[in-house]
């Protein structure tokens, strides 16, 4: 038989309420924060995981940020040249009336309207989203096309001065994707040109600027037999482009849905690593705050027996 | 011929001092109840001598031998010795908590503002910062998002210097409370040797057990064993000799030799005998784990931390310097630095966010390779992290703490079974009881009574016979 001594009872009581304080004191704050790991010292292989796990929640949260900017841009270059065919289509109708039943006075007419058109294209090229030229490829920080009229208002010329590079941007580990066309590219490799393209036959401005200057002359044959066909293939180029875009734009929800997906599963993941099991926590805390109240208790009664109440 | 009348009132008058003596010892054992060094005392009494009579030997009745102390030298022995090994724990377990704490790294799985559970800590500095790479990459002309940038990369330069600054702090902290520690050790070496001293010159002349000094000595020796472990020696006169580390301490009355901190280079405190001039290799004790977990876990954090940080400035820098910023300049670096103690932002680029260099062609300030490559640096695993990405190496960093952390936990949980085991075994031999020793007091007064009962007995007697010779 163990010899129990006055100072036994109290020193475990101590001993056994500063244990199940300890453990009311973990079960409420996973309680209180709703989580099962806090610090790393509570499981390290979880908070390890976490860590990862959060590490590429917020990667993918950053894809969907890049790919909602790319979208927005590319959505601002789609409306440019959905404009810009309507320029290429009133060219097209131009060139296609301009036969040889016209007078040259309506030729003429046609000219100024066809010098408007590219002011106006070319207006629509030098189109900007948050302070960058849209398609002048890397060369963003200035008018990508320079147009040059002469005395009459006649346009002369209209020359690219952007380059034929565009940015990559990152839309999920390791796939990159550029959201826009270069206004011109004859190098014959690398992004589409918009305006004009080696690889297409397009050269809008340049064709535009013939067209004009045909009409001017009166040359109604040299229309319908080259500048119609030359602003027919570049109609197909920026019908071309525009498709592309539309498709670069279906890419990109696609790799928006995919991303809130991975990031659901992630969340998902972290919370079945971290977040306490809430009905088990609850039911904890409520057997070590009874197991609490029976000791303490039980030890007031203890602690206040002694054999001094019975001794005269 | 039997004891006679005077015989029996000696009897008598020794029966009241051998209750007396009993009642004192009780007295002496309630009023120490409280006091956790001392170990219950008990009073032997034994028959005093017989004469021999015509009957017969006949009693004498009793006589108080010996006050003796009851200890159990087994228990007493594994007091010091898991002495040793909790306070190991304990040490090491503080210093991993101000680790963690300094660390700063938590979980938090609550979903944020954006969406998803925000990190906390250098963990977030580290995706932050490629994250804003990423941002300047959709927008590499973006004033706006250059300010961002340098924002977040001076946020996590500074969660790196105070990272390091704590640590060190940490560090500095651990030495401190080594030589303080080493301080108390050599005052509880020379206040052994001094007990030892009054002890043994005390047995010497009584020729009986001094149980309150040795009560008081053990206290010494296991508050001792706490500091460092130790090896202890009974000796035949009743002192004992206390040997650290291989090195003989205190002898007798002698304190042979103490500890003393010293430099082993590089601020590296360690412990050594004075005189001898050996060090010592220490397994238990707070000193012992003041140490280990400096040299470490501690060192190991610091390490880690530090060349993360370093690894981070070089390849930033080496992809940034290659880079071009909107106005054309090249070859700045993006930090400065070479560890988490001072790595900061170029506060060239600080003063003109401009010149962060996104470009990788020259002139062209929409390109944005280098913002990109810089980006995909996060995903990239390096054969100096162990083949993880910086934020895979810097989670592992935060685990490895963590796992230190959980270790000394639950060391201490477990040493704490059996601290409470032994403390309660020595309780139950050692430990006063209020209970027996208030019946002890009360067998002793009623022994008393009964002898001054005695006492008027043989008075009566006497008296009787007096009156008969009249």
């Amino acid at each position: 038989m163990i010899r129990v001594t006055s100072n036994m009872f109290p020193d475990s009581l101590v001993n056994q309420l500063a244990r199940l304080g300890q453990r009311q004191q973990q079960l409420q704050s996973e309680v209180a924060s709703g989580q099962r790991v806090q610090f790393p010292e509570d499981d390290p292989p979880a908070v390890r995981r976490v860590l990862d796990l959060q590490a590429e929640a917020s990667g993918v949260a950053q894809y969907q940020d890049n790919i909602a900017r790319l979208k927005e841009q590319s959505t601002v270059a789609y409306d440019a040249m959905n404009a810009l065919k309507n320029v290429s289509d009133r060219a097209g109708e131009i060139a296609t009336q301009a036969d040889g039943t016209k007078s040259q006075q309506d030729l003429s007419a046609y000219a100024t309207e066809v010098a408007q058109l590219i002011q106006q294209a070319v207006q629509l090229m030098n189109g900007k989203y948050e302070g960058d030229y849209l398609f002048g490829g890397t060369l963003s920080n200035q008018p990508p096309f320079v147009l040059a009229t002469d005395s009459n208002g006649n346009v002369t010329s209209v020359t690219y001065q952007g380059n034929t590079s565009v940015s990559q941007v990152e839309i999920a580990e390791g796939t990159t994707l550029a959201a826009l066309p270069v206004g011109a590219n004859s190098t014959g490799n690398g992004p589409a040109g918009l305006i004009t393209d080696s690889r297409t036959g397009a050269d809008f401005f340049n064709h535009l600027i013939a067209l004009q200057n045909d009409l001017l002359a009166g040359n109604t044959t040299a229309i319908q037999s080259t500048d119609l066909t030359a602003l027919q293939a570049d109609e197909q180029n920026i019908v071309g482009q525009i498709a592309t875009t539309g498709a670069l734009q279906s890419r990109m929800d696609a790799a928006q849905s995919i991303a809130e997906g991975r990031s659901a599963s992630l969340d998902k993941l972290i919370s079945g690593q971290a977040d306490a099991d809430m009905a088990t926590v609850m039911v904890q805390l409520n057997q070590a705050q009874t197991a609490y109240q029976a000791a303490l208790q039980s030890g007031a009664r203890l602690l206040n027996l002694s054999l001094l109440d019975y001794l005269q | 011929m039997s004891l006679g009348l005077f015989g029996t009132l000696g009897l008598a008058a020794r029966s009241l001092q051998t209750q007396q003596a009993g009642i004192e010892v009780a007295g002496h054992n309630l009023a120490n109840v409280n006091n956790p060094a001392y170990a219950r005392q008990r009073l032997d009494i034994t028959t005093a001598p017989p004469v021999s009579t015509a009957l017969g030997p006949q009693g004498t009745g009793a006589e108080a031998v010996s006050i003796q102390s009851l200890r159990n030298a087994l228990v007493d022995q594994q007091i010091v010795a898991e002495g040793s090994v909790s306070s190991y724990w304990d040490a090491q377990q503080q210093a991993l908590e101000f680790a963690q704490a300094g660390l700063g790294q938590q979980i938090d799985s609550t979903t944020g503002s954006n969406g998803t559970s925000s990190q906390e800590g250098l963990a977030q500095g580290l995706t932050d910062l490629f994250n804003e790479f990423q941002s300047l990459s959709t927008q590499p002309t973006s004033l706006a998002e250059r300010q961002v940038l340098l924002m977040k990369a001076s946020a996590l330069a500074s969660q790196f210097n105070q990272v390091s600054q704590r640590l060190d702090g940490l560090r500095t902290g651990l030495n401190t409370s080594l030589s303080s520690d080493v301080d108390s050790a050599n005052k509880l070496l020379s206040d052994i040797a001094n007990l030892n001293d009054q002890i043994i010159s005390s047995e010497i002349n009584s020729g009986e057990a001094a149980n309150d000094l040795r009560d008081l000595r053990q206290q010494k020796i296991e508050d001792l064993s706490q500091l460092v472990n130790i090896d202890v020696a009974a000796q035949s006169n009743g002192g004992v000799n206390i040997t650290i580390g291989g090195v003989l301490m205190v002898s007798d009355k002698n304190v042979l030799d103490s500890l003393q901190t010293y430099d082993a280079g590089g601020g590296q405190m360690l412990v050594r005998a004075a005189t001898a001039g050996t060090p010592l290799t220490l397994t238990g004790g707070s000193i012992a784990g003041t140490i280990d977990v400096r040299d470490g876990t501690v060192a190991a954090l610091s390490n880690q931390i530090d060349s993360l940080a370093a690894l981070l400035i070089n390849e930033v820098n080496s992809v940034h310097a290659a880079g071009y910023s909107l106005t054309g300049t090249t070859g700045e670096d993006f930090f400065s630095g070479t560890d988490a103690s001072n790595i900061a932002v170029n506060p060239t680029l600080l003063n003109n966010p401009s010149l962060v260099q996104a470009s990788g062609t020259n002139g062209a300030v929409g390109d944005n390779s280098v913002a990109l490559a810089l980006a995909q640096l996060a995903n990239q695993t390096y054969a100096s992290l162990n083949n993880q990405t910086f934020s895979q190496s810097f989670a592992q960093t935060v685990a490895a703490l963590g796992q230190s952390l959980a270790t000394a936990n639950g060391q201490i949980s477990d040493q704490q079974t059996v601290q409470e085991m032994l403390q309660q075994q020595r309780s139950s031999i050692s430990g006063v009881s209020i209970d027996e020793e208030m019946t002890n007091l009360s067998v002793y007064q009623r022994a008393y009574q009964a002898s001054a009962r005695l006492i008027t007995v043989v008075d009566d007697l006497l008296e009787t016979l007096v009156n008969v010779i009249q």
